[in-house]
């Protein structure tokens, strides 16, 4: 069966590279989106697992002032955490944050930066009233909703996921009728010798697998190169992509998960092959 | 081993290709069809390996009721029927030995067992010498005699042969028929369709055909052993039988 299937591809070797072109171009974007989606979870799991209010105070502001606010705060009891940040632990996490870039931190002293409160509360719906809490000091430089950064992040992967999967199920649905069609031709040239073969006693599971194996074959190689290369462009790019993102710990990706994506999409795409190819067959062999 | 009872054969609307079709053909017996070009030789034929069903009557070959059987027993039936077609359909991107092995790939046969029995065949059909070859590398008769090769190759009960004369000089012709009569001596049904008088002995059983029906159907009329005898008595039970289904 296997050297049947081989005999084939061999017989019309750019119809099979046509095939599996397809099927890589279609599995390299479907990898590049789906890393996309890995990072989005991250990235906004990382926005979720920070303070959810943080209040920047101006430099008139003293260390009495902000423990009066951070204990009033307190006194609420909508609050699970109040941690103080001052200028010099600001400073501290700015060096950490960007210690690979010697230009930044030479810049950066502790008077520039602002000293702030991180506030987690018990509950989200208590955000709203805890900041207005502090909103009203006048001691206060801003006041910012981790929220309000997730809201708006989810909303662009949203729309980054809605793209991937219409430009994702725009290229199954064009693999799929280039395997329908590449099969099809395969059939018809084939029509002879099938009809010999049946009338010889060949069974339809004889003459129907190596063309269901043929598509499972392109399906394979397309997820293969195409897996394969956007998980090497991902590897490329990757320290350039933790260096723009500077302090948000997404990176690094373990192997782990490439690989689990890598099988995940052979075996997706050796079923798209073998569909496609049964359709094909449906089609061209009643 | 092949029985037909009553069978029509049509296509759509038209006049049937075959009406009314009666006869019986012994296990071991050597027949041959014999009509005109049209005459539903070949029809014939394809109802016996169900490549088309019959509009009215049944079919019965060895244990296999053809008209009846599901389509996952086709290729069972097909198996144990070895067809040498008019048109050979020996696959041109194939060796002789690679065309020869095919109904054994089916059945699942290892490709070391399918060469080792496919070399024996083609050497009893004298072409030992050939295997490597590709059909469009032999002579008319050795490209018949790669066809019979692939039918015996499953030791089949029944050989079918449409027209295996067609092209081929008296000579060669005479030498495609001896192959069959030996392959006939060793006990295989063969049934034979042809339109070349030169083949047929008087000894022979010859089932007439014209526009779709049977105008004559002649057995052995000289019987000597008691092994004849015995068969002239069966195929005399299997008229009274036929005369009675025809009844019916």
């Amino acid at each position: 069966m296997v050297s049947t299937v081989s005999k084939y591809i061999r017989r019309s070797p750019y119809q099979a590279l046509s095939a599996a072109a397809i099927m890589s171009l279609t599995f390299f974007t479907i990898s590049v989106f789906a890393l996309l989606t890995i990072l989005s979870v991250r990235f906004i799991s990382y926005f979720e697992s920070r303070p959810q209010l943080t209040v920047f105070f101006k430099d008139t502001a003293s260390r009495s002032d902000i423990s009066a606010l951070e204990n009033k705060l307190k006194d609420t009891g909508k609050t699970s955490t109040v941690t103080y940040v001052s200028k010099e632990d600001a400073l501290k996490i700015y060096k950490e944050q960007n210690k690979s870039d010697p230009i930044l931190l030479d810049l950066v002293t502790a008077d520039i930066l602002p000293a702030s409160i991180e506030v987690q509360a018990k509950q989200a719906q208590d955000l709203t009233s805890l900041a207005g809490i502090v909103r009203g000091s006048p001691l206060i430089e801003e006041v910012v909703f981790q929220k309000d950064i997730v809201d708006t992040l989810v909303s662009w992967t949203a729309a980054v996921r809605k793209i991937g999967l219409a430009v994702v199920a725009i290229l199954i649905a064009v693999s799929t009728l280039m395997i329908i069609t590449i099969i099809g031709i395969k059939i018809t040239v084939r029509r002879e010798e099938i009809e010999t073969m049946r009338l010889l006693g060949a069974s339809n599971w004889f003459i129907r697998a190596p063309f269901l194996l043929e598509g499972a074959f392109y399906g394979l190689i397309g997820s293969l190169v195409g897996g394969m290369i956007s998980i090497g462009l991902f590897y490329y790019f990757a320290p350039n992509l933790e260096s723009f993102l500077r302090g948000v710990a997404i990176f690094p990706l373990s192997p782990l998960i490439m690989g689990e994506l890598l099988v995940i999409e052979v075996i997706i795409a050796c079923g798209l092959g073998m569909f496609a190819s049964y359709l094909a067959v449906l089609r061209y062999l009643k | 081993m092949i029985v037909f009872q009553n069978v029509t054969k049509k296509y759509g609307t038209a006049d049937p290709v075959l009406a009314g079709i009666n006869f019986i053909i012994d296990k071991g017996n050597f027949a041959y069809l014999v009509g005109p070009t049209g005459s539903g030789k070949t029809t014939i034929f394809r109802l016996i390996i169900r490549d088309v069903i019959p509009t009215e009557g049944t079919i019965a070959v060895g244990d296999f009721e053809v008209d009846k059987i599901s389509k996952s027993k086709v290729p069972h039936l097909r198996r144990r029927v070895g067809v040498v077609f008019q048109d050979l359909k020996l696959l041109a991107d194939r060796t002789v030995a690679e065309n020869v092995m095919l109904p054994l790939d089916f059945a699942g046969m290892s490709e070391t067992e399918a060469k080792r029995r496919a070399e024996e065949i083609l050497i009893e059909v004298g072409l030992g010498d050939k295997k490597d070859h590709f059909p469009a590398q032999l002579s008319g008769g050795e490209s018949q005699r790669v066809a019979i090769a692939r039918a015996l190759v499953f030791n089949p009960d029944l050989i079918l042969a449409d027209e295996p004369t067609g092209n081929l000089d008296t000579k060669t012709s005479f030498q495609i028929l001896d192959l069959l009569k030996g392959i006939n001596k060793k006990g295989t049904t063969v049934f034979m369709a042809t339109h070349d008088d030169k083949l047929i002995g008087q000894e022979d059983r010859v089932i007439v055909l014209e526009s779709g029906k049977i105008v004559e159907d002649r057995k052995p009329a000289v019987k000597s052993s008691h092994k004849e005898k015995k068969e002239e008595k069966t195929e005399k039970t299997d008229k009274i039988n036929l005369e009675s289904l025809a009844k019916k």
